[in-house]
């Protein structure tokens, strides 16, 4: 397993953030690890590395409920993006509301990426199955 | 013609000359002849009876009498002769006429001889009379009968005139007198009655006539023209003979008849000749003439045409040989007989069977009948052949009906009685009435109306009665009969009033025995009443209507609804009833119905009536068909769902109400779950991390983690309990708030924010405005949107909030105002009021305010609407229920 360039964690809840931080650190997966506390701040970050033509994360974390923008309409905005690279996203939420659910079988068939739904708490071996290159 | 010399000569030369005697008065007066013995003095000496009574004299008085005082007078002739007798010359003898006593004329043969005594002396006058009037009338009047019979005179108007030579005396009869037109006393003579003759041949034929009669004796007959004495021309015949007495003509006797009239007859005599011809011929009827030897006199062209015969083939023929009897031998030997019998006197008369030229048999009435001379001789038969085709068609006809009459009177199941409409006496029945009335053909006689008929009231009877001599007739009408054992049974009775031949009025009566049809009747009635209760008392709206979509019948629930009576209903359509929509719809479904025959079922309509009144049904209409199976309407069922379409709509209201509400539950408990387990997902970790962690200052920092996220899960759980406080709080009390002062209070507590913030509050709000809410969730409210605009201010601007309130229906609507940073409602409108949502890069946006805002506005069945634009502002509307 080859490790992976950049990962990027999207949450507004300091705490979940810590956490995935320190597991990915913990397994040493990736080299860099990128943080937003909502969606907009990260897809404004994203879309200006594809315009600069940088690699994006190829691993993102995402939350759902946050304030400004939340994970679908983060997720929304991100599939429009010129991505070559087929980018694992894994959606990480205490939401146990179906109709995120729904959300999330709406979106994996709009996209080549690869989407995840993973519940809070998240523990290591799921971080490990999880963080891979799509 | 008799002999007058012969027989008027007497025997009178054998006289007796007896001597008188004693005995000599007593033998004269017994003498058979009228003798008297007159002596030189002409008094009477001796005289027979006889001679007494033809003259009518008195015997006492007569002896010794003059001739002069019995006779008045001696004729200077007789005188003569009587001198001569006493010189002893007996007169001859001589025909005399006298009057009698009555004035008749009497005529007498008279001798006078020479009376001697035994000395042969002459010593007076016998005289020897015999009275002759009657022979001698009796000879004129046999005389005028020849006459009249040699003329071949009828009867009448002949009249006879006579004419006495010797004393030149001409007598008409009463008709002559007639026919002369002169008076009954009227006195003629040979010249005057000449003179009636016409001047010229008549008059000179006759003239010369009468001289022959009375010089030569020569009788005659002319036909001459005469002058009435009243002027009339008429035609007679007079006759004239001449009559002797021993060669002396004595006068004259003769008809006269008028034949005028006979020459009209004559002409007569032909017209009828020619009628009775044209009759004959012309008549129907065949009609013939036989002798009584049954051979053809006459045959009509009747009979002629019918046979396609000429006179001449059967004139002459036998009557039993015409073509026109049909062959067999017996017929003509009947015929035969037929002739032989009427011949003998008998009228024969039956129906028989002829063949016409075409040989096809013809039914005949045939009759022969004698006919009879002045003598009562029969002297010819007459045949006569009435066609009677038609007559046996129509007697068959006649039969056949009466059959058939007489099957429909025997078998009809109504009773048939003819009774005596006076007397009541029932005098016919058929069998009907008796298998109905027990009564049979044996009570015939002793049975009358009045026993089969259950007493009426008087009036009811005399009303039939007098119908009946009104009309002649009476019914159909309902009347009650009783049998022969006394039960009773309706019938329905009609009569008519006939007559018979001898003037009794009968009544024939049919009566229908109407048990059945009035059970039937009856039970229809009940079923009726029964359907009529049902319908009236069904809660549904019943009707039916006919092609033109008028009521025929409604039931008591439709008039209840349109509230009229029902005359004011039957015959009316909906037009009269519902306003102009809600009639053409329900015509547009009648026609449908109606034209289709397929029922509309169960279809929600509504119905405005002309009050405004709305009313909801579910209406079915089915077609109504006749028995003919052609659509005669349709029946209308109306189940009015008023109520439950009002119920519909609330329960509807309630669902979406609680819908909304269950939407909102699971929204919560999505919060709830949702934050929760973020919470104790983050506890959770952080153990994880800190049983495992070696590095103090790393396990350090964890601590001060999990205190965190025990402080974001008590407040967490504070937010929640708030929220659930609202939801829960079901027994909200509403009560009038005045918003004005409310929105000072709020401003008053929040005065030392305000002026940190540099903010200005307009309240625009009307003083008195009053709305209905929680006083509590009133101030949340206001003190939630102040602080949230002052919270999300354009950071360039100061902040001014302007409060206003306007009434909307059932609510009072407040507007808040501000000139804020704004909040892009395309991307977050519809998480503007959800719990923990926030939208704007504000360390102390929480997203709970909205969402508790919200809830208590809800709470209170108002509602929250917003307009914001980016960058100038934003303006919530919260809508306050008045209602409740």
């Amino acid at each position: 397993m080859s490790k992976i360039n950049s990962v990027c964690i999207i949450d507004d809840d300091p705490i979940t953030v810590f956490g995935i931080k320190k597991m990915l650190n913990m397994l040493d997966l990736a080299d860099e690890i990128k943080t937003y506390v909502n969606g907009k701040e990260a897809i404004d970050d994203i879309s200006g590395m594809v315009q600069k033509g940088e690699t994006i994360p190829q691993v993102i974390f995402l939350d759902i409920n946050m304030p400004i923008m939340d994970g679908w309409q983060f997720l929304e905005k991100f599939l429009d993006l010129q991505v070559e690279n087929k980018i694992r996203i894994n959606i990480v939420t205490s939401s146990i509301d179906a109709y995120d659910r729904q959300q999330w079988e709406r979106f994996k068939g709009l996209t080549s990426h690869v989407i995840d739904f993973k519940n809070k708490p998240i523990r290591k071996n799921d971080i490990l199955e999880i963080t891979r290159v799509a | 013609m008799l002999n007058y010399t012969n027989t008027l000569v007497g025997n009178y030369d054998r006289m007796l000359r007896g001597t008188p005697t004693v005995t000599f008065d007593y033998l004269v007066k017994q003498l058979p002849t009228a003798t008297a013995f007159i002596n030189k003095k002409y008094e009477v000496v001796y005289v027979s009876d006889k001679w007494i009574n033809d003259f009518d004299f008195v015997r006492k008085d007569a002896i010794g009498a003059s001739l002069k005082d019995l006779f008045g007078t001696i004729s200077k002739d007789w005188e003569k002769v009587l001198k001569q007798c006493l010189k002893g010359n007996p007169s001859q003898q001589s025909l005399h006429h006298t009057l009698d006593q009555e004035g008749n004329l009497r005529w007498f043969e008279w001798q006078n001889i020479p009376w001697y005594d035994e000395k042969e002396n002459i010593i007076g006058v016998i005289l020897h009379t015999e009275d002759v009037s009657e022979r001698i009338l009796a000879e004129i009047q046999s005389s005028k009968i020849e006459t009249l019979l040699e003329a071949k005179s009828e009867i009448t108007n002949i009249g006879s005139w006579e004419f006495d030579v010797e004393r030149n005396r001409l007598s008409w009869c009463e008709i002559t007198k007639k026919l002369h037109e002169v008076v009954p006393t009227y006195e003629p003579n040979i010249d005057t009655a000449i003179s009636f003759y016409k001047e010229g041949y008549s008059r000179n034929a006759m003239a010369m006539a009468v001289d022959r009669a009375i010089q030569n004796g020569e009788p005659y007959e002319l036909t001459c023209e005469l002058i009435t004495a009243k002027n009339h021309e008429i035609t007679v015949i007079a006759t004239g003979k001449p009559i002797f007495k021993k060669g002396k003509l004595i006068g004259l006797v003769g008809t006269f008849r008028d034949i005028t009239p006979t020459l009209e007859n004559e002409k007569q005599v032909k017209r009828q000749e020619r009628h009775f011809k044209g009759i004959f011929n012309s008549s129907y009827q065949f009609t013939g003439i036989l002798d009584t030897q049954g051979t053809f006199l006459e045959v009509n062209e009747t009979a002629l045409t019918f046979s396609g015969l000429k006179e001449e083939e059967v004139i002459g023929k036998k009557f039993w040989d015409a073509y026109w009897w049909p062959i067999p031998d017996y017929i003509k030997d009947g015929l035969k007989q037929v002739v032989k019998t009427a011949a003998a006197g008998e009228f024969m008369r039956s129906e028989i069977v002829v063949l016409d030229k075409d040989k096809n048999p013809i039914p005949v009435d045939f009759s022969i009948k004698p006919i009879y001379d002045e003598n009562q001789k029969i002297i010819s038969l007459l045949a006569e052949g009435r066609m009677i085709k038609e007559m046996v068609a129509a007697r068959r006809k006649l039969k056949e009906s009466e059959q058939k009459f007489r099957a429909l009177y025997e078998l009809s199941p109504s009773s048939y009685i003819l009774s005596d409409f006076d007397t009541g006496e029932i005098l016919d029945f058929n069998t009907s009435f008796e298998q109905t009335t027990g009564y049979t053909r044996d009570h015939l006689g002793q049975l009358k109306v009045q026993d089969i008929l259950v007493t009426g009231s008087r009036t009811q009877l005399l009303r039939i009665k007098k119908e009946i001599e009104n009309n002649q007739a009476f019914g159909p009408e309902e009347q009650e009969y009783v049998k022969k054992d006394g039960t009773k049974f309706p019938v329905l009775v009609s009569g008519s009033l006939v007559g018979n031949k001898k003037g009794r009025k009968l009544l024939w009566s049919t009566a229908q025995d109407i048990s059945e049809s009035k059970g039937i009747e009856a039970q229809l009635r009940e079923e009726k009443k029964l359907l009529r209760t049902l319908i009236d008392n069904l809660p549904l709206n019943v009707f039916i209507k006919d092609l033109d979509s008028k009521k025929v019948l409604v039931n008591k629930s439709e008039l209840d609804y349109v509230g009229l009576n029902e005359k004011d209903v039957i015959g009316k359509n909906d037009f009269d009833f519902y306003d102009k929509e809600s009639a053409e719809i329900s015509r547009k479904e009648d026609l449908e119905v109606i034209q289709n025959l397929k029922p509309m079922l169960r279809k929600e309509t509504i119905s405005v009536k002309k009050d405004g009144t709305v009313t909801s049904f579910l209406t079915s209409k089915i077609p109504l068909l006749g028995e003919d199976k052609k659509v005669k309407g349709l029946i209308g069922i109306s189940l009015d769902i008023s109520d439950l379409k009002r119920k519909e709509e609330e329960l509807h209201d309630l669902i979406n109400v609680t819908s909304v509400q269950n939407k909102k539950l699971v929204n919560f408990a999505h919060i709830v779950s949702h934050n929760l387990r973020s919470h104790t997902a983050n506890f959770s970790m952080l153990l994880d991390f800190l049983v495992s962690e070696t590095d103090v200052e790393e396990k350090n920092k964890i601590i001060k983690m999990l205190m965190e996220a025990s402080d974001n899960l008590l407040e967490t759980l504070e937010n929640l309990n708030e929220v659930v406080a609202i939801s829960t709080n079901i027994n909200l009390d509403k009560k009038p708030v005045n918003l004005c002062e409310k929105i000072k209070a709020v401003e008053q507590n929040l005065t030392a924010y305000l002026k940190n913030n540099n903010a200005l509050i307009i309240n625009d709000v009307q003083e008195d405005l009053e709305i209905k809410a929680v006083p509590a969730y009133a101030e949340s409210i206001l003190m939630n949107f102040i602080t949230n605009a002052i919270k999300y201010r354009d950071p360039m601007r100061k902040p001014v909030i302007r409060l206003s309130a306007e009434s909307q229906g059932e609510y009072t609507v407040l507007l808040i105002k501000d000139n804020g940073l704004g909040i892009d409602l395309d991307e977050h409108g519809d998480k503007l009021f959800g719990m923990y949502k926030t939208f704007h890069k504000n360390p102390e946006a929480r997203g709970i305010g909205l969402y508790i805002t919200k809830n208590q506005i809800e709470a209170m069945n108002g509602k929250i609407k917003v307009e914001s634009v980016v960058g100038k502002g934003t303006t919530f509307k919260i809508f306050f229920n008045e209602q409740n």
